[in-house]
């Protein structure tokens, strides 16, 4: 199997800072192997819980979040196809979807009209401001952002960070519903040319 | 009451930071399956949204390492997918009857696969799946949504072209004993004609004819169905 090979091969003579990526290893996951896994635990789980956090902000709902979501990385990385996307967008796509239906059932159970009184539309881009920054990819992050129009910033901000349906994120900004959703699609369409990403 | 009909190309944003209802998740993964151009669009587009993700990493309680580690040590994972049933191409719809059976056990199985993991059901259905998105994947594919004020959601797939329309509801309460929802389809004389009944609350139902029709509505009635409406609508969604 050559290509475990070459992820063994990668395990041994990468250096401990660089160390293997999580497309090196999800695919020996995929095959029951529990040394890759812990090792793909180290690389990935900082943006996992991350992520979890920023959409549940409860912690102790976030790591019930988040150890879901490990799991189900172990138990489906089978079902992983290199052809269709990276390892990391697999997993942190899992991830964000995870934790939206955990704030969606959350929130079908609370007063959606107590939830959209608390929100300031201007949040979700300054908090992000001040967590994006030092590393290079995040100061990319930034940058890129800052090239969207306001209403695709904040259209792709409050249904990524915040976990609003797109209707939810039309009525905070008032605007009409076939609107947000071409500004999700125009936001994120300029961000990848930003940040030239290949799918 | 909140209504919208859009063009399910334009969904990709939405799709991709998972801003879609689950009606309208399923609906537009099924056109995916289809529409190779979107299919390579939401990859890009969600690629693009885990940078967001990757963006805010914060490390999570050390004492979780563990337990995650233990608790996938006991954990059987899923058998990987294997070759595809090849696509039935020359199978050509057998009119409205098989279509609705088809559509039926798609989305029911599709169901069925998230809440039990039912993998065999869903392999056995693939064929059914594929005309499921066949059907959503024609080009005027529409999607229409309706909400009832308690809070029940309603969707609906329309096709003009085809002149049919696929309905599924979410959340209805129970109409109570011996009362069935049902469908009619209303035109400009405003005289609602009967579509069908939905056989339990979240049952699909296909609805054909579709010429004049104006808006979708959904009643309480008396089991068995009525050929008039006998009760206000819970909801009503404007096809156009």
């Amino acid at each position: 199997m050559p290509e475990r090979e070459r992820a063994l091969q990668s395990l041994q003579s990468t250096p401990r800072d660089v160390g293997p990526t999580a497309d090196d290893l999800l695919p020996l996951v995929a095959r029951g192997d529990e040394a890759a896994f812990e090792r793909l635990y180290d690389v990935v789980s900082g943006s996992v819980f991350g992520l979890i956090r920023r959409v549940v902000r409860d912690q102790a709902q976030s790591e019930e979040v988040f150890q879901e979501v490990m799991l189900e990385v172990w138990r489906t990385a089978t079902r992983f196809d290199p052809q269709r996307g990276g390892a990391t967008t697999w997993i942190l796509t899992l991830t964000h979807r995870r934790a939206v239906d955990r704030v969606r059932s959350a929130q079908a159970a609370s007063h959606r009209e107590d939830r959209a009184a608390r929100l300031d539309p201007a949040r979700p881009f300054d908090e992000v401001s001040e967590q994006v920054n030092g590393k290079l990819e995040q100061r990319q992050v930034r940058r890129c952002l800052s090239f969207l129009t306001e209403l695709q910033r904040e259209s792709v901000l409050l249904a990524y960070y915040q976990g609003y349906s797109y209707p939810e994120v039309a009525s905070l900004l008032g605007i009409p519903l076939g609107t947000v959703k071409t500004r999700m699609r125009d936001g994120l369409i300029r961000l990848r040319d930003c940040m030239g990403v290949t799918g | 009451m909140r209504t919208t009909s859009a063009d399910l190309h334009t969904l990709t944003g939405a799709y991709a930071v998972n801003a879609l209802s689950d009606f309208e998740r399923t609906a537009f993964e099924a056109h995916l399956t289809r529409c190779e151009s979107c299919a390579v669009e939401v990859a890009e587009l969600a690629a693009t949204a885990s940078r967001l993700g990757a963006a805010v990493e914060f490390a999570p309680p050390p004492q979780l390492r563990a337990r995650v580690l233990a608790a996938a040590a006991e954990t059987r994972q899923l058998p990987p997918h294997t070759a595809r049933v090849p696509n039935p191409r020359r199978v050509r719809w057998a009119g409205g009857l098989l279509a609705a059976a088809c559509l039926v056990a798609a989305v029911f199985v599709t169901v069925q696969y998230t809440q039990t993991g039912q993998e065999r059901q869903l392999a056995q259905l693939s064929s059914e799946y594929s005309r499921f998105s066949d059907f959503l994947s024609t080009p005027d594919a529409k999607l229409v949504n309706g909400t009832a004020p308690n809070g029940a959601t309603g969707t609906a797939v329309v096709s003009a072209s085809r002149d049919e329309a696929l309905f599924l509801a979410k959340g209805l309460p129970d109409p109570g004993a011996d009362r069935v929802y049902q469908l009619w389809l209303i035109g400009a004389d405003n005289d609602p004609q009967p579509a069908g009944l939905l056989d339990s609350r979240s049952a699909p139902v296909v609805v054909n004819g579709l010429s004049g029709v104006q808006k979708v509505a959904l009643t309480v009635e008396p089991r068995g169905g009525s050929p008039k409406p006998t009760s206000d609508a819970v909801m009503a969604m404007p096809l156009a």
